[in-house]
């Protein structure tokens, strides 16, 4: 603890120039005290741009082409269609540890924890809709529970607002949170994911026993552990996330600013890829299909008794296979067990087994060649191909392209094209299909698709 | 006196109600047209849906309007004009990128895409935005009438109607980016899963769902309307699907009349985002379809509130459509890795989506979904992951009866 203290008040001060320029000016780490070496987590810290002149002097297009680059960025990722764990069984882990008082991140580490964690509690369910979650706190070296695994957010929700009015305190114990978690999991069906994520804001575990065997148990247990940190790198919570995860590196990370916290927090929200191991042992397990109901909603003339609580209510569900009636979805149906669920529930999960494909750049030539104006989803008005490209000699050609220099991975002529059905779309289109709707415009508006070519050809000379 | 109406625009949103974008999505299924031509031809319902657009447009000055057919082979916009169709309409003038830019930037002073520069004819009788929407939808479908061929007809029996809906929403997260950004600072974005909607770090309210379900003040309110008529949407359920999560996460309601056809997956639309559906099955009720246009569509979402709006005593059909067959189903069978849904079990235990191997040994197996019983708080131990009993197997390996 000691000698990270150091290291913790640079992180601090770290975070206090970053609240001034968020993530986005560019900070130079001169005023690092000593000349060690860089940790992993400053490095993180200095990635970010550093601004660059245009070659003409500007920096709006830079800064634009920047902007782009982010979003493009957040986009680049996982498109082949990877085998999901769907069905999860997650603990999430609170530090309630005395160092969550911090300022460092605003308006303090426990309040910006339970906040971003709300959050992170509904989009769990959004992408993860038939999953279940359960919330535990660490504090005064005991495992504690915040609130029971189950699959709805709203219970979650208030069980964090309580926490609001507590005070972190105490030392967090790792060791106890793992093996409550352990427990906790020990029970859900072995089709599902068993996922514990830790947020950790102390730079130190009081444990009662050897943790090193909680870690094997956890291993014996399919439990994969993710942990965020806050403040810097430990030795054991790399172990932990390495040893759980057959040895992958990337389910530790510490969070350098709010808005990277965040953005860790909510990645977790999409359903893991699930390793080989994981897809023997489901096989193993042999629990791969499984037969369920879509019931329909019913109102009632009158009130009749519902089977899973015994309450008069007019309407509610029935069940596809014994009729009785149930009050909410999903649940298990009480009389014949058939599970019950709505099929917008399973449809939310389609777009992970059927992503949308990453678009490409386009460039001012391939611009010219389609000769699109518009972007094909909101219509916006696209930046107009310069005129004089093809004609250009070389001088004109080099500060055509000195002009529309831009941060790597935007595109030249701000289109992007979908190389199924050949539209060309604007970067808001693009971050919107991608990361939102999950369809693209251009191919489920034709029904024949290589046919959109001639469209814009007729405009383009 | 477009001007009029784009000068002001910006004065008179704070003190009054927020303007509301209406996206209105007319199925134009020539199939499903002909079939309804003795009761209900195209021709007069387009002329009721002009009454009811302009009464849209006529409620808030500041309200904006977008039209797009669900065509059978091809989602197209029917208002506002996109630009390649008004560039071939100008067949005479050059066509250079500079003209496109200029005359957009005219269609964007007035009244924000008032269909471009296709003029219509001089009405002194007519309020001009009013004229001008008309013209322009009413060029823009017959255009595409005009250039469905009966090949494209004769085989594509269904409509676009996840394109249009796509197409739609996009045009809308657009429309509402461009003005909030307008009217309040860049911070107030949709809020996608995306984090970086939150720079600028301020960790007061980082719940960004509050942020677009309450929407501030200024808040461009958007909501779509299918006018539909065709029946068959199975195969392009997942498109449709992930559509409808789209608006719910935007909180945009979708609102359904449906004229014809089987109701299924766009009333599921309707109740999922909290938008309206009607269904007109007589003739009775489709001659009158302008007063169902009128009394239940009009109100936007804040009026709604303070409405009884119909459709909320009746039952809602949550079947799915299997992926083998695309057959609706109400029990079906769920591969647990990708959760795709079989109305049979398979034949060969391979999941047809996923390829993982599914046991047919126990396929009745239950996942574990919520219990909603209300747990005994305080006296539940750690350990009930699996509340409903059923599924307590011991390590991992749960083996019901
Ligand atoms: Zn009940
Ligand atoms: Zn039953
Ligand atoms: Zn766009
Ligand atoms: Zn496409
Ligand atoms: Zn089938
Ligand atoms: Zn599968």
């Amino acid at each position: 603890m000691a000698h990270s203290d150091p290291e913790y008040d640079d992180q601090g001060a770290d975070d206090d120039d970053d609240v001034v320029v968020p993530g986005r000016g560019s900070r130079s780490m001169v005023s690092r005290p000593k000349g060690r070496a860089q940790a992993k987590w400053e490095a993180a810290a200095s990635r970010n741009w550093e601004l660059q002149e245009g070659a003409d002097g500007s920096l709006e297009g830079v800064l634009g082409g920047l902007e782009e680059a982010g979003k493009r960025k957040r986009l680049l990722k996982d498109t082949t269609p990877l085998q999901r764990g769907i069905i999860r069984h997650t603990l999430l882990v609170l530090d309630l540890s005395s160092a969550m008082n911090e300022k460092d991140l605003r308006p303090t580490r426990h309040l910006l924890t339970i906040n971003y964690t709300i959050a992170f509690v509904r989009e769990f369910f959004e992408q993860n809709p038939i999953s279940q979650l359960g919330i535990l706190g660490m504090r005064e070296g005991l495992a504690i529970r915040v609130s029971d695994m189950s699959g709805n957010p709203n219970d979650h929700i208030s069980a964090l607002k309580q926490l609001r009015s507590t005070e972190p305190k105490g030392n967090p114990s790792l060791q106890n949170a793992l093996d409550m978690a352990r427990a906790a999991l020990y029970h859900t069906p072995s089709h599902g994911t068993r996922e514990v994520v830790i947020v950790l804001g102390a730079l130190l575990t009081s444990d009662p026993g050897d943790i090193h065997d909680t870690i094997k148990a956890c291993i014996r247990d399919r439990i994969r552990v993710r942990i965020i940190g806050l403040a810097a790198q430990m030795h054991i919570c790399a172990e932990i996330c390495r040893k759980t995860n057959g040895g992958d590196e990337n389910c530790y990370d510490v969070a350098v600013d709010e808005v990277d916290y965040r953005q860790q927090l909510m990645a977790i929200t999409t359903p893991p890829v699930l390793r080989s191991t994981d897809t023997e042992a489901q096989k193993n397990n042999q629990a791969a299909l499984l037969m369920m109901g879509f019931p329909s909603r019913i109102v009632e003339e009158k009130a009749t008794l519902c089977a899973c609580h015994g309450n008069l209510t007019r309407g509610g569900y029935l069940c596809s296979r014994c009729k009785a009636k149930v009050c909410n979805l999903p649940a298990t149906c009480p009389t014949c067990d058939l599970t019950l669920i709505l099929s917008t529930h399973l449809a939310r999960s389609y777009h992970h087994l059927f992503p949308l494909r990453n678009w490409a750049e386009v460039s001012w030539k391939r611009a010219r060649q389609k000769g699109s104006v518009q972007c094909y989803g909101c219509l916006s008005a696209f930046p107009a191909v310069p005129a004089q490209y093809e004609v250009a000699n070389g001088d004109e050609h080099d500060l055509l392209f000195a002009r529309t220099k831009r941060a790597e991975g935007a595109s030249e002529s701000s289109r992007y094209e979908c190389e199924t059905c050949g539209n060309h779309f604007c970067i808001d289109c693009d971050v919107f299909c991608h990361e939102v709707v999950h369809n693209c415009p251009g191919c489920q508006s034709q029904a024949s698709l290589p046919g959109a070519d001639g469209d814009g050809e007729a405009n383009g000379g | 006196m477009n001007a009029v109406d784009a000068t002001d625009r910006g004065a008179a949103q704070e003190d009054i109600e927020p303007p509301s974008l209406l996206t209105i999505i007319l199925d134009t299924n020539p199939h499903a047209w002909a079939v309804l031509a003795n009761t209900l031809p195209l021709s007069k319902a387009v002329a009721n849906l002009l009454v009811f657009i302009n009464a849209h447009l006529a409620i808030n000055h500041a309200n904006r309007i977008a039209v797009i057919a669900s065509h059978s082979e091809r989602a197209e916009w029917l208002y506002p004009t996109p630009a390649h169709v008004q560039r071939e309409r100008r067949t005479g003038t050059s066509h250079d990128s500079e003209d496109f830019e200029m005359e957009n930037g005219d269609g964007d002073g007035d009244s924000l895409g008032s269909g471009g520069p296709v003029h219509p004819p001089d009405d002194a009788n007519k309020y001009r935005p009013f004229a001008q929407l008309e013209h322009a939808l009413l060029r823009n479908l017959q255009r595409l009438l005009a250039t469905t061929t009966p090949a494209a007809i004769s085989s594509h029996p269904s409509t676009m109607l996840a394109g249009a809906l796509t197409r739609a929403l996009a045009y809308i997260s657009k429309q509402t980016t461009s003005t909030s950004s307008l009217t309040s600072t860049s911070s107030a974005q949709f809020n996608y899963s995306d984090p970086s909607s939150m720079a600028g770090g301020n960790s007061a309210d980082p719940t960004g769902t509050s942020r677009t379900s309450g929407g501030s003040s200024t808040a461009l309110t958007s909501r779509i309307l299918i006018i539909s008529v065709s029946g068959d949407l199975a195969d392009k359920y997942i498109e449709i699907m992930n559509s409808i999560f789209a608006c719910q996460r935007l909180s945009i309601p979708i609102d359904v009349l449906k004229l014809a056809g089987s109701p299924i997956f766009l009333q599921q639309a309707a109740d999922t985002t909290g938008g309206i559906y009607l269904s007109l099955e007589t003739p009775q009720a489709r001659a009158g379809i302008l007063q169902y246009l009128m009394f239940a569509y009009l109100p936007d979402q804040t009026a709604r509130e303070h409405l009884i709006v119909p459709g909320e005593g009746e039952g809602v059909d949550f079947r799915a459509a299997c992926f083998c067959h695309k057959r609706v189903v109400d029990i079906g069978f769920v591969c647990s890795i990708c959760l795709s849904i079989f109305c049979e079990p398979l034949a060969d235990g391979e999941c047809l989506l996923c390829g993982s191997h599914l046991s047919m040994a126990n396929y009745g197996q239950n996942p574990v979904v919520v219990a909603k019983t209300k747990p005994k708080k305080g006296k539940k131990r750690m350990l009930d992951g699996g509340a409903d009993t059923g599924t307590s197997g011991g390590e991992g390996t749960p083996a019901p009866g």
